[in-house]
């Protein structure tokens, strides 16, 4: 099988990996919206909540993915990581700005501004600004080699600010609440909200994977254009 | 039960956020079938 057909291969499964989670992530609005009670003290906004944290689940998720698969090409120099590492990195960058512009909508009701700049804020803006930087680096580079390696430096040193920005809650004064889920003790929400939660944190991790797939076959699919150019240049 | 006034966040939120993954999944569709048919 060629590469092209390889790319197209996944392409597809993409696409119906996409748009199953699609669908899911339709139910997950039907569901938080009419069908998980309204929280007594912060209202209907604290429904944002269901959206919010698993996109910033999926985001740093992403992150981290890519951050694993840089220190993997640094250490493999296999192409193929490298693309990955890439595909995932747009991909969190998506579901940043999600989590980065859902944040202030729940902020402004519950806490009486839209933004504070705190460690767990401030560190989000910067992970997701990192990444704004290491794709633009990525499309002002023209050599594969010194792109993927350059990227690849770019992508380890963010991996660091992944688990700071878990620990953020519990090491400096914020206004952001500590995790529900990822913490030792049993999650403190009640039954019907936290099968909302599991089920959209299970939602956006499949739209993660399906995205991720569609933007592989892509960075594949562009890869192999610029190879032919370079060919027909030489 | 009274709650809080604050159901406008809540729309825009999810709004903002179908609008950004829609608008993504669509990206990445249109891209793709440029590079299939190309």
């Amino acid at each position: 099988m060629t590469r092209r057909e390889s790319a197209l291969r996944i392409a597809r499964r993409g696409a119906v990996v996409t748009g199953v989670a699609l669908l899911g992530l339709v139910g997950i609005y039907i569901r938080a919206l009419m069908f998980t009670p309204i929280e007594r003290f912060q209202g209907p906004a604290q429904k944002i909540f269901y959206v919010h944290a698993p996109m910033a689940w999926a985001a740093l998720l992403a992150f981290l993915v890519t951050g694993v698969l840089s220190l993997l090409y640094l250490i493999m120099r296999d192409r193929k990581l490298d693309l990955i590492a890439s595909s995932s990195a747009e991909v969190g960058v998506a579901f940043s700005l999600v989590m980065l512009t859902t944040g202030p909508l729940w902020g402004k009701p519950v806490w009486g501004t839209w933004w504070s700049w705190d460690a767990r804020l401030t560190s989000t803006l910067f992970i997701f600004l990192l990444f704004v930087g290491y794709l633009v680096l990525r499309g002002a580079l023209h050599d594969p080699e010194v792109r993927a390696r350059f990227s690849a430096v770019m992508g380890v040193m963010a991996l660091a600010l992944v688990p700071f920005i878990h620990v953020t809650v519990y090491w400096f004064r914020t206004l952001h609440p500590e995790p529900v889920l990822m913490k030792p003790e049993r999650p403190g929400l009640p039954g019907v909200m936290l099968v909302t939660l599991l089920s959209s944190v299970a939602v956006c991790t499949v739209l993660y994977i399906g995205f991720l797939l569609l933007r592989y076959a892509l960075t594949v699919l562009q890869d192999l254009k610029e190879e032919e150019m370079v060919d027909g240049v030489s | 039960m009274e709650y809080p006034d604050n159901g406008a966040y809540m729309v825009a939120a999810y709004v903002v956020a179908a609008v950004i993954v829609a608008g993504y999944a669509a990206s990445l569709f249109y891209r793709l079938r440029k590079y299939v048919k190309g």
